[in-house]
């Protein structure tokens, strides 16, 4: 393996950690590929010791191949791999996959059909007394002591996942892919099997990423969250900062419900349908000295019903889902244009008709970006 | 979940030692299989003969050989044009000795192709020079007549074959056309009497007649009263009357007049090949053919005739000096090609 | 490398039936190819292959339908008794059906015979693939309104089509090489032509041209054949529930009449034809020569069965997981030359052995090196479909665990395929004990194999004497049959790639 030269990330990354205090994990630095489109276009991330990246993405934005590529399982056409300090993939140099200490979980588990769960677990080890004791260990981490002498198919789905997460985690890998581990369970199975893993992982000390479709997981999972969008890592921040702060509107989407309102600066607050609003976080191009016209955006859970001071909307649509409910609103007054909102209401609270008029407020400051 | 199920068990059952299995096994059984485990190999014999006679019919002759000459012998059995053509490919490199031809054509093509070396005439020269290459390559050591067998209570031999085509025949004749030597007939009846003659009474043939696999069920037919006339070798009707003991037979032989293709002879014989290793075991295996105990063994167990001047043929078998078959040299004999397609044409095969 | 050296071997009768073809000039090859004779003997041999090719899928599908998806009576009888007409050599049926009628010869004959003799080859990837269908599909197309019939048609049977064409070039493949039965039953083919050439003339020119005509033809059904499987993947999805089954009612009786027939015209029929012959026949076989040659020909076919197999996990491998120009190219020249009669295989072993490997000529190595070349691609197109049918994530999972690639194929993909290598190497010992023209020129002196012991015996008209070894020959057959049946029932081992 390779020494790493260092390179800039091109990325903002909003909350530097000290990368020379924990080293990196991985680092790939402009990382292209293509099939018969490019799929990964000058892709750069950087991933921390005993970090959980996670990296959200729309389907066929090329987090399965950025997984794959990282593993050894495909080839980079241009840019670099680096794992703990050494290049796996640059030009010239290929590691091999079964010589880069990376586990992977694939989306369906892929557990040996023919081998007994310890014995899938045990896989990647060497046999002997150790191995048994790490293979019980790690039934134990996951959650299915006594288990390991059945055989996968007498598994659940979900018990299946947590075979693989434990194979994946048995040798002590540099790094864990996780390939939409969950996309194939139910949502009740989900978030319990969510927990149990992360926290098998936090407990192993080990380092992973994530790849997923689902912003609840990556925002839930993760350490730090990786925005992928046509092929490169737009933003990448803690999963906090990274919802309340996105770079643009495009990552804000995808990570929940998002609505845009046109509005004005003024000297730190923003002139809005629904009133002067406090502005929080402001895109570097929203700064002030840009044109005062600005995009605001807002999340439903931000909008609250029934506020005195609110402005008034009409009740358009109401969906209930129990532990909340999303309301469609438009404001009442006229040249609001039409303008389509929608609040999330907690389960507990009242539920306005449709047609019924409200008083919407809305709580804590928004992030402004340029218009257009 | 079938094939999850069914392979997990499988890889139970075969536990940790499959893959060694899988890998160990071939090479084991390259090593022993090239260890020789099976059969002493070429070139342990003093003598390797390619045997196109059938082992029924000459292997006690050849363990007669072995006996009177301390030699050890080694025999390939298969048809007769495989092992020409296995000859053919095999050139000069053949572990072969002897070739044991059962019909002169064969004979005359390996010849042709250089692949005999010459015989020494004081060898052969006992043999009818009808019955042996003019070149000295190969000599015939037995001979087959081709007959009519047929039911007297039924029908009166035909004087010439060529009668079977007439109407007072239809359904009352019997013949083998895979066969060989009613092939070589045919052959001899195109070299005679040309291609439009052979194929019209091919034709009249096929219309009156009934095909049988072999000689020797077409016999079986005769005898069973199912057709009255049969064209076969006159051997099979001494074998089955040394079957029968002294149960008299319903059937009889006979000839066609003098010249009649039908009374053709055939002959089995032998070629010692040019690549021979040992020149002097294969001339003592023909010397032996030719012996009178040798002769005397195709007269008395094959039913077949002797070659060798002054041996007689078995007991009620008419003397090959009677027979008054056709004029023709059997080297013409190895171009069946035609005689095939002709065959084929005509629906016989 | 055992793919590459594998690959050569089988190379070896094509570069014998170039030279072989060429060497009395071009004239020669173009006037046989011109002459009216031939076209109509490929004329004859394409006709009959595709005849007996869409048989043996009519037979085969309605067969696999009725034992797989009805409540027929018997149905696990049914499922095994239905594979064993692989047992069964055909010139053994032909024979037998002569002793039946002796009149019995022509195209239909040959036809019938030989579609009783193969059609199990459709019948068994079709019943396996049949038992894979996914059921909520017919559940779908019969709650559409169509008939039990119409889902078969327009929803089961594209599935199938996969199953019915590998098992259909099998049957393609072997009636064009085929020799017993079509000259027993007198039918004129390009096979019997390239026989008669060498028997009747001596002549290796017109068989060397005949065999390069029976080639060229093979290779477009076997190209056709490979474009219609497509670049698509098949991973062993199983669905979970078990197919449905429907009720005959009424017709379940009648619906016997099929099996019944087939067993009784396939297996009776031979079975019977070996009593009469015991029977009737004077002469007969020391028990002891048929042991000793059973016994051969039981160790040949395993031999052939083993090292099969290991030359064809890495093509299988290869033509499932690396699918390229290349490893297409092999397969396809290993099917074009296992239809070539086994006579032309034997002799361009012939003339290749004695001059490259004569210390193994005619001994038990090159025995097996003809049988390699002859039913190679029997064992890789099992082993191909059952490496397909385990998911290359599995593969990936083990190298990310430490394992190469070589191990991960060790460890992982070769267990999971062990039912595919198993049922290949079913196929190739079960074409071995049945194979006579390689077998009678490469064996080593002395050993007689049940199928030469046959031979042996009917050339001089023995019956009687033949009996056993024919009867001998079905059981040892059987083993291999029972244990393919038993495989592709669990994968579709004899099923191409999805």
């Amino acid at each position: 393996m390779v020494p790493l030269d260092e390179h800039v990330r091109s990325y903002p990354v909003t909350d530097p950690k000290p990368a020379t205090e924990q080293g990196l994990a991985l680092q790939v630095r402009g990382l292209h590929r293509s099939y018969d489109a490019p799929v990964l276009r000058g892709l750069d991330l950087d991933v921390c010791q005993s970090d959980l990246v996670a990296v959200l993405g729309p389907s066929g934005c090329g987090k399965t191949t950025l997984l794959r590529t990282v593993a050894g399982f495909d080839h980079a056409d241009a840019g670099t791999v680096a794992l703990g300090g050494s290049f796996v993939d640059a030009p010239r140099v290929f590691v091999q996959p079964e010589h880069r200490k990376v586990g992977i979980v694939a989306q369906t588990g892929a557990l040996f059909p023919h081998l007994s769960v310890a014995r899938n677990i045990g896989y990647g080890l060497d046999r002997g007394r150790a191995s048994h004791r790490r293979v019980d260990e790690l039934l134990e981490l996951v959650g299915l002591g006594g288990l390991g002498r059945r055989m996968p198919h007498e598994l659940s789905g979900g018990q299946q996942q947590r075979v693989a997460v434990a194979r994946a985690l048995a040798p002590r890998p540099r790094l864990l892919l996780l390939d939409e581990p969950f996309a194939a369970l139910d949502s009740t199975l989900r978030s319990s099997l969510r927990a149990d893993v992360r926290d098998a992982i936090h407990a192993e000390g080990a380092t992973a990423v994530l790849v997923t479709h689902d912003q609840d997981e990556a925002l839930s999972m993760a350490d730090q969250v990786a925005i992928l969008q046509d092929g490169q890592v737009v933003q990448m921040a803690p999963p906090r900062q990274i919802y309340e702060e996105p770079v643009d509107l495009n990552v804000a989407r995808s990570l929940g419900e998002a609505m845009v309102l046109p509005g004005r600066l003024t000297e730190g607050r923003v002139s809005t349908a629904l009133g002067w609003l406090e502005v929080g976080h402001r895109s570097p191009a929203a700064a002030p000295g840009q044109p005062p016209d600005v995009l605001v955006l807002l999340r439903p859970e931000q909008l609250e019903l029934d506020v005195a001071s609110g402005v008034k909307c009409k009740v358009v649509s109401t969906a209930y889902f129990g532990h909340d409910g999303l309301i469609g609103l438009i404001p009442a007054a006229a040249g609001a244009g039409g303008l389509g909102l929608a609040a999330r209401i907690m389960g507990p609270s009242r539920v306005p008709a449709v047609g019924e008029h409200v008083q919407v407020g809305v709580r804590g400051s928004v992030a402004v970006y340029p218009s257009a | 979940m079938g094939s999850v199920l069914s392979s997990s068990i499988f890889a139970r059952l075969i536990g940790a030692r499959r893959t060694v299995a899988l890998i160990g096994i071939p090479l084991l059984t390259f090593g022993v299989a090239g260890c020789g485990a099976i059969g002493g190999g070429s070139g342990d014999a003093d003598l390797t003969i390619y045997s196109g006679r059938a082992e029924s019919l000459v292997a006690d002759l050849i363990t007669d050989f072995e006996d009177s000459s301390g030699l050890e012998v080694e025999v390939r059995y298969a048809e007769t044009p495989e092992l020409a053509a296995q000859l053919l490919e095999e050139g000069d490199s053949t572990s072969a000795d002897v070739f044991y031809s059962q019909d002169g054509g064969a004979l005359g093509a390996l010849s042709k192709e250089g692949l005999f070396t010459k015989l020494p005439d004081d060898l052969i020269s006992a043999v009818d020079p009808k019955y042996r290459a003019t070149d000295s390559t190969w000599v015939g050591v037995s001979g087959r007549a081709r007959v009519f067998v047929y039911n007297p209570d039924e029908v009166e031999p035909p004087k010439s074959v060529y009668e079977l085509t007439g109407p007072e025949w239809a359904g009352k004749v019997g013949y083998a056309p895979t066969n060989a030597s009613f092939q070589s007939f045919v052959t001899a009846m195109r070299v005679l009497a040309g291609e439009e003659k052979t194929r019209e009474f091919l034709i009249g043939l096929k219309q009156n007649g009934k095909v049988y696999e072999d000689n020797g069920v077409t016999l079986d037919a005769v005898e069973a009263g199912e057709i009255s006339l049969g064209l076969v070798n006159h051997y099979y009707l001494f074998e089955r009357q040394a079957e029968a003991g002294d149960t008299p037979l319903n059937t009889q032989m006979a000839f066609a007049e003098p010249g009649d293709p039908s009374s053709l002879i055939n002959v089995a014989g032998v070629g010692i090949l040019e690549g021979s290793d040992d020149l002097e075991a294969a001339e003592e295996f023909v010397t032996y053919l030719l012996s009178d105990e040798g002769q005397q063994f195709f007269a008395t167990t094959t039913f077949e005739y002797p070659l060798v001047a002054g041996i007689d043929a078995a007991e009620g078998v008419p003397p090959l000096s009677s027979i008054k078959g056709p004029k023709i040299d059997l080297s013409d004999l190895d171009d069946l090609q035609a005689t095939q397609e002709l065959l084929a044409e005509v629906g016989m095969i | 490398m055992p793919s590459l050296a594998a690959a050569g071997l089988t190379l070896l009768p094509l570069g014998y039936l170039a030279r072989r073809a060429t060497e009395q000039g071009w004239p020669v090859v173009t006037d046989l190819l011109g002459r009216q004779r031939t076209l109509e003997l490929l004329g004859r041999s394409l006709l009959l292959a595709a005849t007996v090719t869409l048989a043996c899928i009519v037979v085969g599908v309605a067969l696999a339908w009725l034992i797989v998806r009805t409540d027929l009576p018997f149905r696990r009888t049914w499922a095994v008794v239905a594979a064993l007409p692989l047992a069964v050599p055909s010139y053994v049926a032909a024979f037998s059906w002569l002793a039946v009628d002796p009149g019995f010869e022509g195209f239909w004959a040959a036809a019938m015979v030989l579609t009783l003799c193969s059609y199990p080859y459709v019948y068994l990837p079709v019943a396996a693939a049949l038992q894979r269908i996914d059921p909520a599909l017919e559940e779908v197309s019969r709650s559409q309104g169509l008939s039990a019939l119409g889902t078969f048609v327009r929803v089961q049977l594209p599935q199938l089509r996969f199953a019915a064409t590998s098992g259909a070039l099998l049957v393609a493949t072997y009636t064009l090489s085929e020799f017993g039965a079509v000259s027993l039953l007198r039918y004129d083919t390009v096979t019997r032509g390239i026989y008669t050439s060498y028997r009747a003339s001596f002549d290796r020119t017109p068989a060397a041209v005949y065999g390069c005509l029976l080639a060229a033809v093979t290779a477009l059904i076997v190209f056709a054949e490979y474009r219609t499987r497509g670049r698509g993947r098949y991973f062993g999805n199983a669905p979970s529930r078990r197919p449905v089954v429907l009720r005959l009612r009424a017709w379940r009786w009648l619906a016997v009449a099929l099996p019944l027939t087939l067993a009784a015209l396939a297996l009776a029929v031979p079975a019977m034809a070996t009593v009469y012959w015991s029977a009737k026949g004077s002469s007969s076989a020391v028990w002891d020569e048929v042991i000793t040659a059973g016994w051969t020909s039981l160790r040949f076919a395993l031999y052939a069965g083993v090292a099969c197999a290991f030359f064809a996990i890495p093509l299988g491998v290869l033509a499932a997981r690396h699918r390229s120009w290349l490893s297409g190219l092999i397969e396809q020249v290993t099917w074009v030359v296992h239809s070539l009669p086994g006579l032309v295989i034997a002799l361009s072993l012939v003339f290749f052995g004695i001059r490259l490997a004569n210390p193994i000529y005619q001994q038990t190595p090159m025995l097996i090196i003809a049988y390699v070349v002859l039913f190679l691609p029997l064992a890789v197109g099992a082993i191909r479909a059952s490496v397909a049918q385990s998911s290359p994530g599995l593969e990936e999972a083990a190298r990310s665990l430490g394992d190469s690639a070589r191990t991960a194929m060790r460890r992982i993909t070769l267990p999971l395929a062990l039912p595919g290598i198993g049922a290949g190497t079913a196929l190739v010992m079960l074409a071995t004990v049945k194979e006579l023209p390689a077998t009678i020129l490469l064996r080593p002196t002395g050993a007689d194999t049940l199928a030469t012991q046959l031979w042996t015996a009917t050339s001089v008209g023995r019956f009687a004497e033949a009996a056993p070894y024919a009867a001998a020959i079905v059981l040892v057959a059987a083993i291999p049959t029972l244990a393919i049946s038993r495989w592709s029932r669990s994968t579709s081992t004899l099923e191409a790639t999805q």
